[in-house]
């Protein structure tokens, strides 16, 4: 695993923007590093929704609110003095099994992403079990690489 | 009304006064405007409207207007009919707040899921003349479970020795049942206590109403391993037991002992009931205030609870 090989797991909330933001700070100056900014993507669940229309344009909305994040992200990495070149996107789409936490790891697995940075909601322990916590999984469940867990 | 559909209602009406021939609803979209002795006409087949289901909890009735109490015509069988009503609210979990929606297309893919499997109610969804997608229910033969440890006429002691087991043997097949749910990418949604039904001939246990659902989360199952922890206590202690209804102080109960989300609510029952056996209280303790680690999984749960079983029956 090539630490300089970095993955920012994202979902376009403010708190993976502040992830965006804390690795743009650490990395500015350094040499050699390639970032790649995850999206995992999940449809909302279509049984909320009246319609199909109704559902297809809430996909349409969280796909634009992705690609401006993404786009912001990218923006600022660049701002702080990483290379175009050097830094790059990616949407992967997940279904509820396995879980958004399972699919970055096999993502950082896959691609040999030694460093994972994920922004952190900060959940009471209550949501934690009812709803899950990605970066708690991410922790506990990461091999072969550093976590950052930025809150 | 046709006169084909009043010579139904003559055969079937109730032997009580009623308001004998109402209208024939095809588009069930205006669900209010549907009640007694009127028909709704679903798949090919009349029902005939005997009433709103009502929601009993707490000592307390609240009509569901969506929900019609109905007699199936061409067969006289007893059906509810859960007419589509789509809607988001709050629900409340203890100090948490979560957003629900109500969805008939969910029930009815379950129902689909389940037909045949008798740990679940049985029904259809079928569409009206519009569209809306209800769902046509059999009437569960038995009673709520709850309902049934309330007016056990024993100690707790003699309870949880004679009778718990074999109630704990039945729940952990309900547990299955629900992770059948789960390995299909469903979930309950809306596990209660009173939403699990004891079949009068059978004594199997049989879940009712899979209609709300969730925003997906990175634990899905987490509120159906919420609800089960609940009923496990429930079926464990006889009861629900406050911290106000004993003396705290003198059996060292704090909050610590109480539900995670419930603060009042005693699921430390080892305090409480000594012969409890410790590896059954700690599968209780992990719906605690105090818990670090949660049930993700049903078989994580059912890998501590079924050792307690087997445990109990050795006893």
């Amino acid at each position: 695993m090539d630490i300089k090989n970095i993955l920012i797991s994202v979902d376009a909330s403010d708190n993976a923007m502040r992830a965006v933001d804390y690795a743009a700070s650490i990395l500015a100056n350094a040499e050699g590093v390639r970032v790649t900014l995850l999206y995992i993507e999940r449809a909302p669940n279509r049984d909320k929704f009246d319609d199909e229309a109704a559902w297809l344009n809430q996909c349409k909305l969280d796909h634009d609110r992705v690609f401006d994040f993404l786009k912001t992200a990218r923006q600022k990495l660049v701002a702080a003095g990483l290379p175009e070149a050097s830094v790059h996107e990616r949407t992967v789409l997940c279904s509820a099994e396995p879980s958004i936490a399972q699919t970055i790891l096999d993502v950082q697995q896959a691609e040999g992403f030694g460093t994972l940075v994920v922004g952190r909601r900060g959940l009471t322990k209550g949501e934690e079990f009812l709803f899950g916590s990605v970066s708690s999984k991410l922790v506990h469940n990461a091999k072969n690489c550093a976590v950052w867990v930025v809150q | 009304m046709p006169e084909s559909v009043r010579e139904l209602v003559e055969r079937f009406k109730p032997p009580v006064s009623v308001r004998t021939y109402g209208t024939v609803f095809t588009d069930t979209t205006e669900f209010m405007n549907i009640g007694y002795g009127d028909v709704i006409k679903l798949g090919g087949r009349y029902y005939l409207v005997l009433g709103d289901e009502r929601e009993r909890r707490f000592g307390m009735e609240d009509p569901k207007f969506w929900v019609k109490r109905c007699v199936e015509m061409e067969s006289g069988q007893y059906r509810i009919l859960k007419l589509e009503f789509q809607e988001s609210f709050d629900q409340h979990i203890g100090s948490l707040t979560i957003t629900c929606h109500r969805s008939a297309a969910k029930e009815a893919r379950i129902l689909r899921l389940v037909a045949g499997d008798m740990r679940f109610m049985q029904g259809l969804g079928v569409r009206d003349e519009r569209g809306n997608l209800a769902r046509v229910l059999e009437r569960v033969a038995g009673r709520r479970l709850d309902l049934n440890i309330e007016d056990l006429h024993q100690s707790h002691r003699e309870y949880f020795q004679e009778t718990f087991p074999g109630i704990l043997q039945r729940f952990i097949g309900a547990c299955r049942a629900i992770h059948h749910l789960h390995q299909h990418g469903e979930t309950h949604g809306d596990i209660r206590r009173d939403h699990l039904y004891v079949d009068h001939k059978t004594g199997e246990y049989c879940w009712i109403d899979f209609d709300y659902g969730y925003d997906s989360v990175e634990n899905p199952f987490g509120l159906d391993l919420f609800g089960l922890g609940n009923i496990l206590s429930f079926i464990t202690g006889k009861g629900v037991h406050t911290i106000q209804d004993v003396d705290a102080e003198a059996l060292g109960i704090t909050e610590a002992d109480c539900a995670l989300f419930f603060r009042h609510r005693v699921v430390n029952l080892r305090k409480l009931f000594p012969y409890i056996p410790a590896d059954l209280n700690n599968v209780l303790m992990h719906y605690s205030a105090q818990s670090e680690v949660f049930y993700e999984s049903v078989p994580e749960l059912l890998a501590d609870l079924e050792p307690c079983l087997e445990n109990l029956r050795r006893a």
